[in-house]
């Protein structure tokens, strides 16, 4: 399982292609929607407009990087069979789902830590120190429940529907749980459905950091029970998986 | 493991059937494959080869009241014991990583995984080692899933079509590899639609037709069973009446064709009925035997499955064939 591990991480750095854009286009996006020159709060909220997309799009990016990136991979990766012929050897469903989100988490973490440099150096976004940690933990930590729904979306759908399925939990998840908008300017059914989104507790937490208070409790036990779901049905769905692609 | 292990059949089908949707890709198989046997599977494409590969190793489940069991335990529980490797034909490898990476990933999920180097070298792709995968011939993507396969000190082989796409030079070398697999005392099971490959290397074959299980015998006795030989010869003095009934009667003959003094027939031990043919006291001029090609024999045995729906009794005593 370790040798796996390690493998799924050392083929994420191989994959420049795939590295180069998960890792430059979120604080591409950053840039594009701060500005350099905007300044002031976000309506509505005591916190700045930088420091708020900043938290957003690391959050963001990470959360595109690792749901793209594992569903669509295993879908492939089924097709092709790879995927039965690992079944065929002794490794169990969960070493399956821990080696994809690790790797995924590969891909994840330089696209953070750029989002932040980017915050720092050309935004001039100022924070304490355990406040950079603890964005940079919350954002990478919480991708790991995206990393396990990418590997559940990538077992449940085949070939071409990949996509549009992913798609359809990208966007729903990032819209509703707030992470393009601050949930207070969406509709009010919306906020109600938003509140339970596993999207809604990942950028909480980086809100509670960014207003100089620990992230609650709460989102990190919501967090955890999405990530126990999601990872849980990833290694059902493995084990289940008697399909052909 | 307990001694009910230890005396249980390699692999057990008992009357598996696998249907998809309308298709009955396997029909109600029953057969038993010991330690130590190396079984050819054989049969068209179409036949149920890797239905019953799926079902072996635990990839798919049987339809209700079947049951595979390998040596007395669920097929998955034979796997995940590292007791099965298996080679698929629809086996995909992983991409972006060295052959040698992924041999060594094989040798570490193995619960008795072999040294990478070794594996690498009793599979012939020390010299691949450090390609990348994605970049191979098909070919040597077959030695490398045979490497997979082979990772470990697994009881079972199991082999889908593994010679697909290799050269015969390739052929050659992957048997021999795969004898000295055999020669370990493992059982062998191998899925193929050549006929040369189950007779040089099987000490059984099982000819699987529409998911039935044909015939199950040596190598030998299918050949005979399938290797119907034409004999042609004319008769100068015809005595009539009792002729066709006694031609009819000779050993072996399964079909008979009568054109004034020319006579056409074909049989199953065409030593036999040549010799009979002349204790009857008659004198055959123009005396020709021909064999079916393997192929063709393969085909005459599946075709007479075609059409009479299974082989007839008859059939299997000439052949010597429970």
């Amino acid at each position: 399982m370790k040798t796996l591990v390690r493998l799924e991480i050392s083929r994420s750095l191989r994959n420049k292609k795939f590295m180069f854009f998960s890792v430059i286009y979120p604080p591409l996006l950053y840039v594009l929607i701060a500005g350099r020159d905007s300044s002031g709060n976000m309506p509505g909220l005591p916190v700045d407009l930088k420091l708020y997309y900043m938290v957003a799009m690391a959050a963001f990016g990470a959360m595109t990087a690792v749901l793209m990136g594992n569903s669509e991979r295993i879908a492939k990766e089924r097709e092709t069979g790879w995927v039965r012929q690992l079944r065929l050897t002794a490794l169990p469903g969960r070493g399956y789902v821990a080696a994809k989100i690790a790797s995924a988490a590969t891909v994840s973490l330089p696209s953070i830590l750029l989002v932040l440099l980017t915050g720092a150096a050309v935004m001039g976004v100022r924070l304490e120190a355990w406040q950079w940690g603890a964005v940079a933990l919350c954002s990478w930590a919480g991708s790991f429940v995206f990393a396990a729904l990418g590997v559940a979306i990538g077992y449940l759908a085949t070939g071409d529907a990949v996509r549009p399925i992913t798609m359809l939990f990208y966007f729903g998840l990032a819209f509703m749980g707030g992470l393009w908008l601050p949930m207070s300017s969406l509709p009010g059914w919306v906020q109600d459905i938003g509140a339970w989104m596993p999207t809604h507790a990942y950028t909480a937490l980086g809100r509670a950091v960014e207003t100089g208070e620990a992230p609650q409790l709460s989102d990190v036990g919501t967090l955890l029970g999405y990530l126990v779901l999601f990872a849980g049905a990833a290694a059902w769905l493995y084990r289940k998986d008697t399909r052909k692609a | 493991m307990t001694s009910t292990h230890a005396t249980a059949p390699a692999v057990e089908f008992n009357s598996a059937s696998k249907t998809y949707g309308s298709v009955r890709a396997l029909d109600g198989l029953t057969v038993r494959l010991y330690s130590g046997e190396t079984v050819a599977l054989l049969g068209p494409n179409g036949a149920g080869k890797s239905t019953t590969l799926d079902l072996l190793l635990g990839l798919r489940n049987p339809d209700p009241g079947g049951r595979v069991r390998l040596f007395g335990t669920t097929p998955r529980q034979a796997v995940t014991g590292g007791r099965v490797g298996a080679m698929l034909q629809s086996g995909g490898l992983m991409e972006g990583v060295r052959v040698r990476e992924l041999i060594e990933l094989a040798c570490a999920l193995h619960p008795r995984g072999y040294a990478t180097e070794q594996v690498l070298a009793e599979a012939g792709i020390t010299e691949l080692a450090d390609r990348m995968v994605g970049k191979l011939s098909g070919g040597q993507e077959q030695r490398v899933r045979f490497a997979l396969a082979t990772a470990g000190d697994s009881d079972l082989i199991v082999l889908d079509e593994p010679t697909t796409g290799m050269d015969v030079t390739a052929r050659r070398s992957f048997w021999s590899a795969m004898r000295a697999q055999a020669a370990t005392g493992r059982t062998v099971l191998f899925a193929t639609h050549y006929l040369e490959e189950a007779d040089e290397v099987a000490d059984r074959v099982l000819v699987l037709h529409r998911g039935r299980l044909l015939a199950d015998g040596s190598a030998a006795q299918i050949k005979a069973m399938a290797g119907v030989r034409r004999v042609g010869f004319t008769l100068e003095m015809v005595p009539d009446g009792v002729l066709e009934a006694q031609l009819r009667a000779l050993p072996g003959v399964t079909e008979l064709d009568l054109a004034g003094a020319a006579v056409r027939l074909r049989s199953t031990d065409a030593d036999a009925t040549v010799q009979a043919l002349y204790a009857l006291g008659l004198y055959p001029h123009g005396l020709e035997v021909t064999g079916l090609g393997l192929e063709e024999a393969f085909v005459t045995l599946t075709s007479r499955a075609e059409e009479t729906g299974h082989l007839t009794t008859d059939d299997k005593d000439k052949a010597g064939i429970k």
